[in-house]
């Protein structure tokens, strides 16, 4: 037996491993499974096969293994699906340590197969179809390549850069093929088996908790993962929003951390009124991403009404209530991977009501802590002076803040007064400093005011707007007589939104945008995209206001008139190559014919004898037959070799007067018998 | 003795062989059980995963089909033969195939309907090339064995499918008889000394020194010139004026058929093999044939024809 080729091998291997990634990526194959499959690839790529000597011993274990998870699917602790899989992962393993052989290799690639298709019906993650590809790829050339090394004699090298190069190009093609089956295969039911997406890009980072503690670093304002996306109506048009995404508010502080008062509420609703709406209200569709990872409602300000929240599960998606908490808060009642809602919120410089408060809450809002630095009341009243007005005070404390205060997230960590470290000694700090500072000061005046957190900004992507994880944010709501809670924020404007890195918000960005496409374009694709699909190709586009319309046909004209012209160019090419044949068919038929003929008036060929022979022959034996002969073998012999085909009809017309030469032959030859008896 | 017609029921066959003919190999096998299915899976879950992956499965079977017809298509093969075909063990074949266009991979070759086993197989066909494949083929019995075409072989993809095609190219191999020991004496020699001495070069020959000459194998190594040998580092033979042989004339009786006439075909063939090997010369009596004593392997390979000849006179002339 000769030595498998290593590359193949390599390629083997991989391409097992990007199969079990494929199931891998959904989070939900066992830790054990995973390591196990991991540990086995490494070993394989290594080149070593300890399961070589025992091949069967090995597969023997593999049974109650399948026993194992068989009692755990019956004991509910594990899903069939991902049983099944962790299955076919521990399998494959077994094989890749075993002997090569060409029965091995199959198996460990078939076995590769079964987990693409359970890594399909685990997740609809963007990562399963960059394994799919990357299966596709690595197990059509090692399967190729196996192939060829089969037929090559042994000890002969095989020619593994000349079989790359088709294989690639095969394996393009079939990509092709597969999307065109994919968008054109009538969907005949609901898309029912999807699971739904789960953190792509690690565990979800963002989040609310029922207290906002100051200090630590501001690594939150650093990470471009969008955690929101939201579809408003009316579209505002805008490239950059700019708008407060309120989450919840805050409305004591004990000197180093933010609470609120307010109880829970025990109802459950699938609809919450938080305040009567306006005229102008901005209808939104939210969509909360699983990197969000927070159950806390997000909606843009100022909220008026929530509902008709759905909530994603990795088994689909269900309806869920929604449960009303102090601070404006509204949760979700279960934890799941994402959600969808619906808000009617108020737009900003509405006049709005302040909510549900009772006294008590309303008391809260000029709360101070009870270790208070006493000057900072001091320095609040330096800025402020006189002023009655809390907006007006409102605004000029947080003028003076953004001018006198440094904005940074380098932060020395927990200290005993973080407030007073930040106005007195470092005068710097992030949003959350700069909030909680006009909040207080604000209190110190006597003007009511509480802390809100949520985010700030908004991406226009499509026709919808993101919000990131670095977008969190904390600014402050002055409670104005009449006009109800107005938004003022002290932090300074250029670091309101996320602080990320260019490169890695668009690295970010782009993936976010593929990961869009591939969950619209596929995971959801259904019957009536198919039909619109179809209906764009078969329709003229609409026209679209505000869209000046070229003279210029569309796109898909050129490509329609680009198919057939290659269709007609191959055709003809086609029809060319059989026409550049049928003269010489056509002479032999002919050449045939006039054969069969001479030999029913009794003039055969000898062995070896062509027809210019036989002609040549008839010639010198004075034959009757050889003046109509010889013109038919001058034609045939042209027709032939001298590039001058026989015309439609011209052999018809030639056998004819042959044939008539013949009966006439016969009759001659027949006359003088009948005599002669 | 000659070899049976083809039976009707592999006429027909021969008649009715499509042009292409496609096997679904054991790999292939499973690999339909799993589209098969995913297609459930898909049809029956609505996941559009699914049928991305049902898509992709079906595309590499259609992608299969083309490029294994993409590979045998446009090929041109012609047999090179072989140097000597011995019945009941492998002998080396060779065919030259070559291609005007493209690339063709993985092919396998074996003699279509002939009772030939073996194949042989060429990794990569570079386009405008010949490439000689050799293949370790059996034949089973002796005598002329009529070959009717090449089947052309490929799994190329990915292995799922084995795609053949069989170019009709008429030919005739002579298969030897088998080789074998010989237990019989081959009698009396015709000509040449009588004595102890059955080998030739055991004896030194008459008349004086004629030259001397490498000593080769199976040679008496007391004709080596040692003097000489000395000199020039390397044994030497001495050759005289006459060199003593001995002549057989070995036969096939007329009358024998089936096993007998077998066994003593691969009896006569052995005998002529070691005396010939022996330095003997050696003649051949058939029935209907007689061939002159000579000596070499010239004279080995004329026995071994007449041989492989014997009970097959019709196809000879043929043949012929």
């Amino acid at each position: 037996m000769t030595r498998p080729n290593r590359l193949r091998l390599i390629l083997r291997d991989l391409g097992t491993a990007a199969a079990f990634a494929s199931m891998a990526v959904s989070g939900q194959v066992p830790a054990w499974a995973l390591g196990l499959v991991l540990v086995a690839v490494l070993v394989s790529l290594m080149g070593r096969r300890p399961f070589a000597r025992a091949p069967r011993l090995t597969a023997i274990l593999l049974v109650p293994l399948a026993g194992a998870l068989y009692l755990a699917v019956a004991a509910g602790q594990m899903d069939l699906v991902v049983a099944a899989c962790s299955f076919a992962g521990l399998v494959a393993s077994q094989r890749l340590l075993s002997e090569t052989n060409p029965a091995t290799d199959g198996q460990v690639l078939l076995a590769g197969l079964l987990m693409i298709a359970g890594g399909a019906a685990l997740s609809g993650e963007l990562l399963f179809a960059v394994c799919l590809l990357a299966f596709a790829v690595l197990a059509s050339l090692s399967l190729g390549l196996a192939v060829v090394e089969a037929a090559v004699p042994p000890g002969e090298p095989v020619p593994v850069r000349h079989v790359l190069r088709p294989l690639f190009m095969g394996v393009l093609i079939a990509m092709a093929g597969a999307v065109a089956f994919f968008v054109l295969f009538p969907r005949l039911n609901w898309n029912m088996g999807v699971r739904r997406a789960t953190p792509g890009l690690g565990p979800a980072t963002s989040g609310f908790s029922d207290t906002v503690r100051l200090g630590g670093s501001g690594t939150l304002k650093s990470n471009p993962r969008v955690v929101l996306r939201a579809k408003l109506t009316p579209d505002p048009g805008a490239q950059r929003l700019d708008s407060y995404w309120l989450g919840r508010t805050y409305d004591t502080f004990n000197g180093q951390e933010w609470s609120t008062i307010g109880a829970p509420s025990k109802r459950r609703r699938t609809r919450v009124t938080l305040r009567p709406g306006a005229e102008k209200q901005v209808y939104q569709r939210i969509e909360l991403l699983p990197a969000y990872g927070a159950r806390t409602l997000i909606a843009l300000e100022t909220p008026a009404k929530l509902g008709n929240a759905l909530m994603h599960t990795p088994t689909g998606d269900r309806r869920m209530q929604l449960q009303e908490l102090g601070g404006d808060e509204l949760r979700f009642v279960e934890e799941g991977l994402g959600y969808s809602y619906e808000v009617y919120s108020v737009p900003p410089g509405v006049d709005t009501d302040p909510g549900k408060l009772d006294q008590k809450e309303m008391d809260q809002l000029l709360a101070l802590p009870e270790k208070i630095d006493p000057r900072i009341e001091e320095l609040a009243h330096q800025v402020v002076g006189n002023e009655t007005d809390p907006l007006a005070a409102a605004q000029k404390l947080s003028s003076w803040l953004q001018r006198e205060y440094t904005y940074t997230l380098e932060l020395g960590g927990d200290v005993a007064d973080p407030l007073m470290e930040f106005l007195f000694v470092r005068k710097a700090g992030h949003c959350e400093h700069f909030a909680t500072a006009l909040t207080l000061m604000l209190r110190t005046q006597g003007f009511e005011a509480r802390l809100a957190t949520g985010f700030f900004g908004g991406e226009r992507v499509g026709d919808e707007y993101l919000v990131r994880a670095g977008d969190a944010h904390a600014w402050t709501h002055v409670l104005v007589p009449g006009r109800g809670f107005v938004t003022v924020d002290a932090t300074p404007a250029a670091y309101r939104a996320n602080q990320s890195l260019e490169l890695l918000e668009s690295l970010v960005s782009l993936y976010e945008a593929i990961e869009g496409m591939w969950r619209t374009s596929v995971v959801d694709y259904s019957f009536r995209d198919q039909m619109n699909f179809l209906r764009d190709m078969s329709r003229p586009p609409r026209n679209e206001p505000g869209k000046e319309r070229t003279q210029l046909p569309p796109l898909r004209a050129w490509l329609t008139a680009a198919l057939a012209g290659a269709a007609v160019y191959w055709t003809w090419r086609y029809l060319s190559r059989r026409k550049a044949r049928a003269p010489v068919l056509e002479a032999t038929r002919f050449v045939d014919s006039v054969e069969r003929q001479l030999s029913s008036a009794g003039v055969r060929a000898r062995d070896g004898e062509t027809l210019e022979d036989v002609s040549a022959r008839l010639t010198r034996e004075a034959h009757p037959l050889a003046p109509a002969v010889s013109p038919l073998t001058r034609r045939y012999l042209e027709a032939r070799f001298g590039q001058r085909p026989l015309r439609p009809g011209e052999s018809a017309r030639l056998l004819k007067e042959l044939k008539h030469s013949v009966e006439v032959h016969k009759q001659q030859q027949q006359t003088p018998r009948a005599r002669a008896s | 003795m000659s070899t049976p017609p083809p039976s009707l029921w592999r006429r027909i066959k021969a008649a009715l062989r499509p042009p292409r003919t496609l096997k679904v190999t054991r790999m292939g096998r499973t690999y339909l059980v799993v589209t098969f299915g995913v297609g459930i899976g898909a049809l029956n879950t609505g996941n559009n995963l699914l049928y991305l992956v049902l898509g992709l499965l079906l595309s590499v079977i259609i992608l299969s089909g083309v490029l294994s017809e993409r590979c045998i298509k446009d090929l041109t093969v012609r047999r090179v033969g072989t140097d000597g075909a011995f019945a009941g063990e492998p002998f080396a074949f060779r065919w030259g195939i070559s291609r005007r266009q493209g690339h063709a991979f993985a092919l396998t070759l074996s003699e279509v309907d002939s009772p030939l086993t073996g194949e042989g197989g060429v990794g990569y066909l570079p386009a405008g090339a010949e490439h000689v494949v050799r293949a370790d083929l059996t034949a089973p019995r002796r005598g002329p064995v009529k070959l009717t075409g090449v089947r052309i072989t490929t799994t190329w993809p990915l292995g799922l499918f084995a795609k053949t095609r069989v170019v009709a190219l008429e030919g005739t191999l002579l298969v030897y008889p088998r080789r074998g020991f010989a237990c019989a004496d081959p009698g009396e020699a015709a000509v040449g000394h009588v004595g102890e001495a059955n080998n030739p070069h055991r004896m030194d020959g008459t008349g004086d020194i004629a030259g001397l000459r490498e000593l080769s194998e199976h040679e008496d190594a007391r004709r080596v010139h040692w003097l000489k040998s000395a000199s020039v580092g390397k044994l030497l033979k001495v050759e005289r004026e006459r060199e003593e042989r001995r002549t057989y004339i070995l036969g096939v009786q007329s009358g024998l058929t089936g096993d007998a006439l077998e066994q003593r075909c691969e009896e006569v063939a052995e005998q002529a093999h070691r005396l010939l090997e022996a330095g003997h010369e050696v003649g051949l009596e058939l029935p209907q044939q007689r061939l002159r004593p000579g000596a070499g392997s010239g004279q080995e390979r004329a026995i071994l024809r007449a041989l492989a000849w014997l009970g097959f006179e019709e196809q000879r002339e043929e043949a012929a």
